[in-house]
């Protein structure tokens, strides 16, 4: 009997333990979010605010790969001090650069000639391209703690219990590219929904783009 | 009337050394012969749109941004047609590696650049002496 009554205790005294490593994991809410026309968007970052987490970056080095003249991920989420490294899996050249104010940088990536990682310490919205190849489009969100989260493909983010204000952002938001417009979880509910005006990019400048007549697009 | 006779003289004495230092000054570079920065302009962008309407090699360029090939590909036509230009682009063997273009592609660009060059006028024996000084650069674009 005795025994059993340790038992349970230590499954409660576990269990305690395992929620509280996942306070900031246990997804207690939902957002939603949908563009202009009530469709599902997915890569929409939210990042809460006022949250305890870890201050310090994670050690883990993030990776941005090109792959087949693409950037994969599309779209990175990382936290200020992190570092990122970009591979190049693909056989050719390619020469990654950002013009964004929070990370100005320029890297020729030749194959088979890895690149040292860079630190992403400010955080902020940073757009890639690649110079060579104007069909590549990148985004980094660095996020000022590790509280960062993107929806899916139904539009959906699942949040912990405790969000309150936030910030929002997505890479094709009609609204300036580096605003991250502030917002908060309603009072009430465990459901919400948050609509965004979205914009077609525009057009790169490529032989695909550009002569696109002649080959059946 | 001597006296004219003597200027008429003199003015064709002059004509003919002027005529003649012309012809010792300086061989035209092919920089020149095609017609330098504009000339040079008008064939990369002749060439430009002779891969857009091509089905053989256009999938090396589809993603490919236009303006950086073609200030790449002009300053690289200057530098080597011994113009004004210093080229400091990538080298061929870098922007070439990993793309494994084989012969028959190769030759099928070289096709489309003498199109080009067709189209913008440049004369068949001009078009030789710019493809003579292209041709040592096949092995450090082909098969890589």
């Amino acid at each position: 009997m005795p025994f059993f009554v340790l038992q349970e205790r230590l499954i409660v005294k576990l269990s305690i333990a395992l929620l509280g490593c996942l306070s900031v994991a246990v997804s207690a809410k939902t957002l939603t979010v949908v563009d202009q026309h009530g469709s599902p968007v997915k890569n929409a970052v939210v990042e809460l605010l006022n949250v305890a987490t870890d201050k310090q970056p994670p050690q883990q080095i993030a990776i941005m790969d090109q792959v087949n003249k693409q950037f994969s991920p599309r779209l990175l989420t990382v936290m200020q001090g992190q570092q990122v490294s970009f591979p190049n899996s693909d056989d050719i050249r390619h020469h990654v650069y950002s013009f964004s104010e929070a990370k100005p940088f320029e890297l020729k990536l030749y194959a088979g000639t890895p690149k040292a990682p860079i630190t992403f310490g400010q955080s902020g919205v940073v757009v890639l391209g690649c110079n060579i190849h104007d069909s590549m489009v990148g985004y980094i969100y660095v996020g000022q703690s590790n509280a960062v989260f993107v929806s899916d493909d139904q539009g959906k983010i699942n949040l912990p219990d405790n969000v309150g204000e936030y910030v929002f952002w997505h890479p094709e938001q009609a609204s300036n590219i580096n605003e991250r417009a502030k917002m908060s979880w309603p009072d009430t509910g465990t459901d919400a929904r948050v609509k965004i005006k979205l914009v077609t990019p525009v057009p790169r400048n490529t032989f695909g783009e550009k002569f696109k007549e002649h080959h059946g697009q | 009337m001597k006296y004219f006779a003597y200027t008429q003289k003199l003015m064709v004495i002059l004509l003919m050394t002027a005529s003649l230092s012309a012809c010792q000054s300086a061989p035209q570079s092919l920089y020149q012969k095609v017609g330098e920065q504009a000339g040079l302009e008008r064939l990369v962008d002749a060439f430009i749109n002779q891969i857009g309407q091509d089905k053989v090699i256009f999938h090396y360029f589809k993603q490919t941004n236009v303006s950086h090939f073609r200030a790449g590909f002009i300053s690289h036509l200057c530098d080597v047609l011994d113009g004004p230009c210093q080229y400091d682009g990538d080298s061929m063997v870098q922007i070439h590696t990993g793309m494994n273009i084989n012969e028959h592609d190769f030759n099928h660009a070289v096709e489309l650049l003498i199109a080009a060059m067709d189209e913008v006028g440049i004369t068949h024996p001009v078009q030789n002496q710019i493809l003579a000084k292209l041709a040592p650069m096949r092995s450090e674009i082909i098969k890589i």
